[in-house]
C-alpha cells in the first residue's frame, strides 16, 4: 500500500502531537515520556509497575509505527542503518548502535526525561529543569555529530 | 488508563512514523543542521501543546483521572545537565532516541532492536547504581518513580 507520503509536513505531523502532549496532562496530569515507558515496561515485566499504562504506551508506540509504516508502503525487514553500513561492518555497527543505546538510557534516566518527556512534554508544561534538558541534550548531539561528520571524513 | 496509554502510544508512533522522524538519516541530517523538518515538528508540538495548558491550569480544571490540573515541574539539577549531556551523546550516535526507535523497530528496521536493548540495559544500570547508592530516587522524575513526591516532577 502507498496511501500516505513517506514523509507528511511538519506543520500536520508537528501539531497533532502538540495535541497528544495536552491530552495526556489534562487527561491524567502525565508527561507522555518515552525513556519512562521502557521503565515501566521492564517493571511490567518484572509485576512491578507503579504506572502498567506506560507498558501499553510502550507497546502502542511499535503498533502505531507498523500502522503507519505498512500505509507508506514502507513496512519491509531492513537494517535501518545503511549509511552506517556502507562505512562500518555490520558486527562494528552493532557494538556501536548497542552502546548508543546504553548511553542513551542511562543518560535519559539520570536526566528523568528524553526528547519526549523533557523535549516535548516538560517544555510545554514551561518546567525550567525541561528547557535547560533539552538546551543540554540539543547542543550536545549536534556538537557529536559534527564531530562524527568529521572524524568520518563527512561519511556519516 | 491502560486502554488511554495503548491508544496514546498508537498515535504518537503512527505520527513520528508519519514524519519520518523513525528514520536514522532524517534524525542524523538533523543533527547536521541539513534537516529542519524535525525541529519544526518538535517547536510546533510545544508551541500547539503549551496554550492550552496554560488555560486549562489557570482555570483549576479537573483532570478525568487524576484530580486538578497540575503538571510537574522541576528546577534544574545538576543530574538534568549531566545525564543529558549523555543522553545527547547517545542519540547523536544512533541517531535515533526512545520513541523513534521503537517506531524504526515497527518500521522493519531490525538494527532499531539493538538500539531498543541498549536502552533497556541504560536505564537498568542507571536504576541499579541509584538504588545501590541510595541516593535520587524518588526525587527523580517523568512520575516514573515509585514513589513520586508531592507535585511529581517533569
Amino acid at each position: 500500500m502507498d496511501l500516505l507520503p513517506d514523509r507528511v509536513a511538519w506543520y500536520v505531523v508537528g501539531p497533532l502531537i502538540g495535541l497528544f502532549v495536552a491530552g495526556m496532562f489534562a487527561l491524567a496530569n502525565k508527561p507522555l515520556g518515552a525513556s519512562g515507558a521502557y521503565v515501566q515496561t521492564i517493571a511490567a515485566i518484572r509485576r512491578r509497575a507503579s504506572e502498567p499504562w506506560r507498558a501499553w504506551y510502550f507497546a502502542g508506540i511499535l503498533i502505531g509505527a507498523v500502522l503507519a509504516s505498512a500505509l507508506q508502503g514502507k513496512l519491509q525487514l531492513r537494517s535501518g542503518y545503511e549509511l552506517m553500513l556502507d562505512l562500518w561492518s555490520l558486527p562494528t555497527v552493532v557494538v556501536v548502535l548497542a552502546l548508543a543505546g546504553v548511553v542513551m538510557g542511562y543518560g535519559a534516566r539520570m536526566a528523568g526525561g528524553c526528547t519526549s518527556g523533557h523535549g516535548l512534554c516538560g517544555t510545554s508544561a514551561r518546567s525550567v529543569a525541561s528547557f535547560a534538558s533539552t538546551a543540554t541534550f540539543m547542543s550536545v548531539a549536534i556538537g557529536v555529530t559534527f564531530t562524527l561528520h568529521w572524524l568520518t571524513g563527512g561519511r556519516l | 488508563m491502560k486502554l488511554v496509554g495503548l491508544f496514546f502510544g498508537i498515535a504518537f508512533g503512527f505520527l513520528i512514523a508519519l514524519g519520518g522522524l523513525n528514520e536514522y538519516e532524517v534524525i542524523h541530517n538533523m543533527l547536521l543542521l541539513e534537516d529542519f523538518q524535525p525541529y519544526l515538528i518538535m517547536g510546533s508540538a510545544v508551541a500547539v501543546a503549551a496554550p492550552p495548558l496554560w488555560l486549562l491550569e489557570r482555570r483549576g480544571f479537573t483532570t478525568p483521572f487524576a484530580g486538578r490540573m497540575s503538571p510537574g515541574r522541576s528546577q534544574v539539577e545538576r543530574h538534568h545537565i549531566v545525564g543529558s549531556a549523555i543522553f545527547g551523546t547517545g542519540w547523536a550516535m544512533a541517531g535515533t532516541c526512545p520513541a523513534p526507535a521503537l517506531a524504526m523497530t515497527g518500521s522493519g528496521a531490525m538494527l532499531g532492536l539493538v538500539v531498543v536493548g541498549g536502552m533497556f540495559a541504560g536505564l537498568m544500570a542507571r536504576d541499579y547504581a541509584e538504588t545501590r547508592s541510595g541516593v535520587g530516587l524518588a526525587d527523580l522524575d517523568l512520575g516514573m518513580r515509585t514513589a513520586p513526591k508531592v507535585g511529581a516532577e517533569i
